[in-house]
């Protein structure tokens, strides 16, 4: 090979990594939206059961900010996964009717929906409890009646968000990814993991290998404590034969295999701020969450697979789960 | 004889009366709810009240209106004021005006009884003038 060959394959080399790291951070940002909308789903429902005093204009005001986030985790969507934009805005546009029918209905009709279980909110019989009633089964078909919901929730369309963007950023086309594999520099050597580091290899690419007890980043250092600081064999899980992907910084940690055929991916941020700190996990269903997760996780089932999340955790709640997810994973 | 607090309430969403009503009634409290606020400032113009919760925002006439006819009739009447959104600057005009305190929405009933509460000892009344318990660490509480 030439010179001018070698420069050009480098070249596209470190402009995949660049790639591969905005779409880490992108991600990142897209979770942090998705996290807007839970806790938007949250609020809701603790003024809802925790007899609170609210008005018109709170639920509202709940039922737009879900709106506006929802739209934020939509452009995040089309950025990592561009090919489903157009069919994602379109869901999209249907959940903003959905919204402005329901604060419309102010919460009149609700009776009329859901006569069956009118006894079940025979207390809350408020225009303004059952316009959030209305809102909250909306939101994930969690309100005060246990009717299911008429259409589509905002959860649903949460996971089929997700799942486009999975689709685009652990399939096998994304080329960022693959760019990865061909720069043997954020390799460690004979342990099946590339070491990315976010802000730095995007500058510049690493020359050689790296050495896992190199790496400084707290999730990370959490993540292989408990396996001797290196990957081992995997287990008997179908995640055993798979190479992975690690993104990190001195607090953030993207953990991702690199075989199609099985996907898990693991998100978390280990800042010591509890209210930002969080541990998001996806798996397809080749892989049993059950076995590898410590107990504390919110879970979420759908075709595809499985999302589990651990949101406003301590330092030392994301040190200790790290350990018992590494430990199931890598020990 | 015992006195009863009496405590006009006024907000233009039903619902803020339907609920506090009860919460307050159980305090002992003697309590007349209104939706309208010109109704709310006639019955004002008629009777002193203890103590007047408002909602800030509403139609004809808005909370802080009510607050300068309150002081205006009845100095020694304690006003608190009901806020739906983080409107600083109509607070500010409030704390200028000499507001006795604000609450939030939302809100629990029992953040309202404590604000009552504080507003009832202002007045010189006796906490067990009251349904409400003796003073623990510098905190008058409602009886379960």
């Amino acid at each position: 090979m030439g010179i001018l060959e070698k420069l050009k394959r480098r070249s596209a080399t470190e402009s995949g990594i660049r790639d591969f790291c905005i779409q880490t951070i992108r991600f990142k940002k897209f979770l942090e939206n998705a996290r807007s909308l839970l806790d938007c789903f949250e609020d809701g429902r603790e003024k809802f059961f925790g007899e609170y005093i609210f008005d018109r204009h709170y639920v509202v005001s709940v039922i737009d900010r879900v709106v506006e986030q929802l739209g934020m985790m939509v452009y995040d969507a089309s950025v990592l996964a561009p090919e489903s934009g157009e069919a994602l805005f379109a869901a999209y546009d249907k959940h903003k009717l959905a919204a402005e029918n329901l604060i419309a209905s102010n919460g009149l009709d609700m009776n009329n929906r859901h006569s069956n279980s009118a006894a079940a909110i025979s207390d809350r019989d408020d225009p303004e409890y059952r316009l959030l009633s209305d809102a909250l089964r909306w939101f994930n078909g969690k309100g005060a009646s246990d009717a299911p919901a008429d259409q589509p929730t905002v959860m649903d369309f949460m996971k089929q968000v997700f799942f486009a963007v999975m689709a685009a950023l652990d399939g096998p086309d994304n080329a960022a990814k693959q760019a990865v594999i061909e720069n043997r520099g954020t390799f460690a050597a004979g342990k099946d993991l590339y070491v990315i580091d976010l802000w730095k290899d995007a500058h510049a690419l690493p020359k050689t290998n790296r050495a896992v007890s190199d790496v400084r980043s707290v999730p990370f250092r959490h993540l292989l404590m408990d396996t001797g600081g290196e990957k081992g064999d995997a287990g008997q899980h179908s995640l055993k034969a798979c190479a992975w992907v690690a993104a990190i910084s001195d607090d953030q940690l993207s953990l991702s295999t690199l075989n199609p055929a099985s996907r898990f991916r693991l998100e978390t941020l280990a800042s010591g701020y509890e209210s930002s700190d969080f541990i998001f996990v996806f798996a397809d269903r080749s892989v049993n969450l059950d076995v590898l997760l410590p107990e504390g996780f919110h879970v979420e089932n759908s075709e595809s697979g499985r999302f589990a999340w651990n949101l406003d955790v301590s330092a030392k709640i994301i040190g200790d789960s790290l350990m018992v997810i590494g430990r199931n994973l890598f020990g | 004889m015992k006195k009863t607090l009496e405590v006009l309430l006024l907000d233009d969403e039903p619902i803020v009366g339907r609920r506090l009503k009860p919460a307050l009634d159980k305090i002992g409290c003697h309590v007349e709810v209104f939706e309208n606020p010109k109704q709310a400032v006639a019955r004002i113009n008629e009777k002193e009240f203890d103590i007047v919760v408002t909602d800030i925002r509403m139609e004809e006439m808005d909370g802080i209106q009510v607050l300068e006819h309150v002081q205006a009739k009845w100095p020694r009447t304690k006003v608190i004021l009901i806020t739906g959104y983080a409107k600083m600057d109509l607070a500010r005009d409030a704390m200028g005006k000499g507001v006795f305190d604000f609450i939030a929405k939302p809100f629990r009933p029992d953040d309202l009884r404590q604000i009552i509460l504080n507003a009832a000892a202002a007045l010189g009344f006796a906490p067990n003038g009251l349904n409400v318990t003796e003073k623990t660490g510098g905190k008058t509480s409602v009886k379960s």
